[in-house]
């Protein structure tokens, strides 16, 4: 048991040690940060070092290789968040950043592998609350406040929406863990149906899909870039994760259909509703934005409408797919974020004049830059074109998501308008009077290893979906067989539960 | 499935009336029994009985709420540790041990709290 939380233990460790270099040694930047790092690395060799598979506690804690390849991808993208904070967050109270990093990383991490309703919202609120904190880490700022307050209310509504959603649940189906509410069948309670909106409503916050995506634009662009970049990465991989497998496994007899004229009663509907609107609003809006932070968000509510698309057709295929494309959104945001945050800091502001001539000055970061928009908009060779690709056509499996999928490609036509605006002002205008080149930082270089990852996985996706199809297929034949506790509860504080009697 | 979906109306319905009555109640009992009548000592701000002094709407320090929450941490510690303490030598060694560490936590969140100033005041 204590082994199979080991990687989270090591990183809450890891926080505490950062936290205790924040009073001790609150100048020295770098060795915290090196320090989180070096963290992050053996949490990372714990995943695969110590490989544990099974359930444990009665399904609060549960482990497989898929599991274990999504908590080493938010890990990662946690520690990326770690390399920008050096360029983006104040001064102040720098090691305690990074601590609440690691945290948010730990909650994000410890969503992935747990199937009970329980675990999950508090794992969720273990996500969140650090990551409103950083929302509004930058004190001096308006914006950073205003992006902090903004996140914290609607995410606290939400958060309510969704515990009371799984109430509701609970209610319904005399259980909190996700196995044993796939075994219920037969016509759902209306309290069910109450349940399964409300708790779509919740995640619906976290993907920022419409009608709940106004925190979005206001967070991404006031908050510090790297909490940004891990709102927009981390975040979404994880709340995907987990509403892919809420839906697909725990409510799988009740999705519905949102085929064209043949619509059921079911979350499959809903989603492709709140997707079709997604689509629209963040393509649309994000074409009149003036700053890259904001467009960004725009472009977030776009890709999460296309995940949800994916979702919603709810076939194996398409939820490998939806892993899969999540995944390559994730690191090709935070590169984009990345990008970002050396602009930002070199020429004090995000919007898109501040772009102007950065082929120019510095010609590497604007290759980056043209990497990861490219693969945003989906274009070929690159790793967003074959996610796209791979998420369409498997939501078209069966032909009744086409008016779906339809909408999408057309709004992804949009979406390449104001990809290329960006790009054109990095190379196209002329840089402005007095602009020195980037010194190369280590920000710098984990802007360009994204950019080759993006390129790698965009030739050869088979690196990160052939591992993803195996063990997706393998989750889905252990989720339909019955299966026995593998681990009784053994932790200590089980001891404690268990010794009233 | 109709019918419940009608209890569901009905729900929403007496959800609805339920705070309703207590509120048409007390308005109802302040417009029969009380009428306003206002006065000068009536509309005065009531402190202790005493003479107000200066305005309500001054500045005051918040910087109190980090007490309060460091102190409600340590609060919310003892509900933890009262039943420990009740059942302590029922518990296997292994209980204790996670204890130790949930208090090692909150120790470190005092120390931290108090290097980096904030139980000074200001």
């Amino acid at each position: 048991m204590l082994t199979a939380l080991l990687p989270e233990t090591i990183l809450v460790v890891t926080a505490l040690v950062v936290l205790g270099f924040g009073v001790s040694v609150p100048k020295s930047r770098q060795l915290i940060t090196v320090a989180t790092l070096l963290g992050g690395f053996a949490a990372a060799a714990a995943i695969f070092l110590l490989p544990v598979d099974g359930n444990f506690l009665h399904g609060m804690v549960v482990l497989d290789p898929l599991a274990r390849i999504f908590k080493l991808v938010i890990l990662g993208l946690g520690l990326v968040a770690v390399v920008f904070a050096s360029d983006s967050f104040p001064e102040i109270h720098f090691a305690e950043s990074l601590a609440l990093i690691l945290f948010s990383t730990v909650g994000m991490m410890l969503l992935t592998g747990t199937e009970d309703l329980l675990m999950i919202f508090i794992a969720l609120e273990l996500t969140s609350i650090p990551l409103y904190i950083l929302a509004a880490f930058a004190k001096e700022s308006r914006s950073s406040a205003e992006a902090g307050l903004k996140y914290f209310l609607i995410g606290s509504v939400s958060a309510a929406f969704l515990l009371y959603g799984l109430s509701l649940i609970y209610g319904v189906t005399g259980s909190t863990n996700l196995h044993a509410i796939s075994n219920l069948s037969g016509i759902p309670d209306p309290l069910l149906i109450a349940g399964i909106v409300l708790t779509l409503a919740g995640f619906a916050f976290k993907v920022a899909a419409v009608p709940f995506q106004l925190w979005a634009p206001d967070v991404y662009e006031g908050a510090p870039t790297a909490a940004a970049a891990l709102i927009a990465s981390g975040s979404k991989v994880a709340g995907i994760f987990i509403l892919a497998k809420i839906l697909t496994f725990g409510l799988g007899h009740w999705v519905g259909s949102a085929g064209w004229g043949q619509f059921l009663p079911g979350w499959a509907p809903v989603l492709a509703l709140m997707a079709a609107a997604s689509v629209l609003l963040g393509n649309i809006a994000a074409l009149v934005q003036s700053n890259v932070k904001r467009l960004l968000a725009y472009s977030a509510i776009a890709h999460g409408g296309y995940l949800l698309i994916g979702l919603s057709s709810a076939g194996p295929e398409s939820l490998t797919a939806v892993l899969f494309y999540v995944v390559i959104y994730a690191l090709t945001t935070a590169g984009a974020f990345g990008v970002v945050a050396i602009v930002e800091k070199q020429r004090g502001g995000s919007r898109l004049d501040d772009f102007d001539g950065l082929a120019k000055s510095s010609p590497v970061l604007a290759i980056c830059l043209l990497v990861f928009f490219i693969s945003l908009a989906g274009i070929p060779p690159l790793a967003g074109f074959f996610g796209k690709f791979y998420l369409f056509t498997s939501a078209l499996a069966d032909g009744r998501l086409l008016w779906l999928v339809v909408l999408a490609v057309a709004m992804n036509a949009v979406s390449l308008y104001y990809y290329l605006i960006v790009l054109k002002h990095a190379f196209v205008f002329p840089a402005p009077e007095g602009i020195r080149p980037a010194n190369a930082s280590a920000s710098g270089f984990l802007v360009g290893a994204l950019a080759l990852a993006v390129l790698a996985l965009g030739l050869a996706p088979d690196l990160l979906l052939a591992p993803l199809v195996k063990q997706n297929g393998k989750q889905h034949e252990a989720f339909r067989a019955p299966r026995a506790e593998t681990h009784p509860p053994t932790l200590a504080s089980s001891a404690i539960l268990n010794s009233g009697h | 499935m109709q019918s419940d979906y009608l209890l569901l109306t009905v729900f929403l319905a007496i959800a609805i009336v339920f705070p309703l009555i207590p509120l048409a109640m007390a308005w109802a009992w302040a417009r029969l029994f009380s009428p306003a009548k206002p006065g000068k000592d009536k509309q005065s701000s009531y402190e202790c009985g005493i003479e107000s002094t200066g305005p309500a709407q001054i500045q005051f320090q918040s910087h109190y709420y980090l007490y309060a929450l460091v102190f409600l941490v340590f609060d919310v510690e003892t509900v933890f540790l009262m039943p420990f303490a009740a059942a302590f030598l029922k518990l296997p060694f292994s209980a204790f041990l996670a204890l130790m560490v949930f208090l090692l936590l909150l120790v470190e969140g005092l120390v931290w709290a108090w290097a980096k100033g904030i139980l000074a005041w200001k």
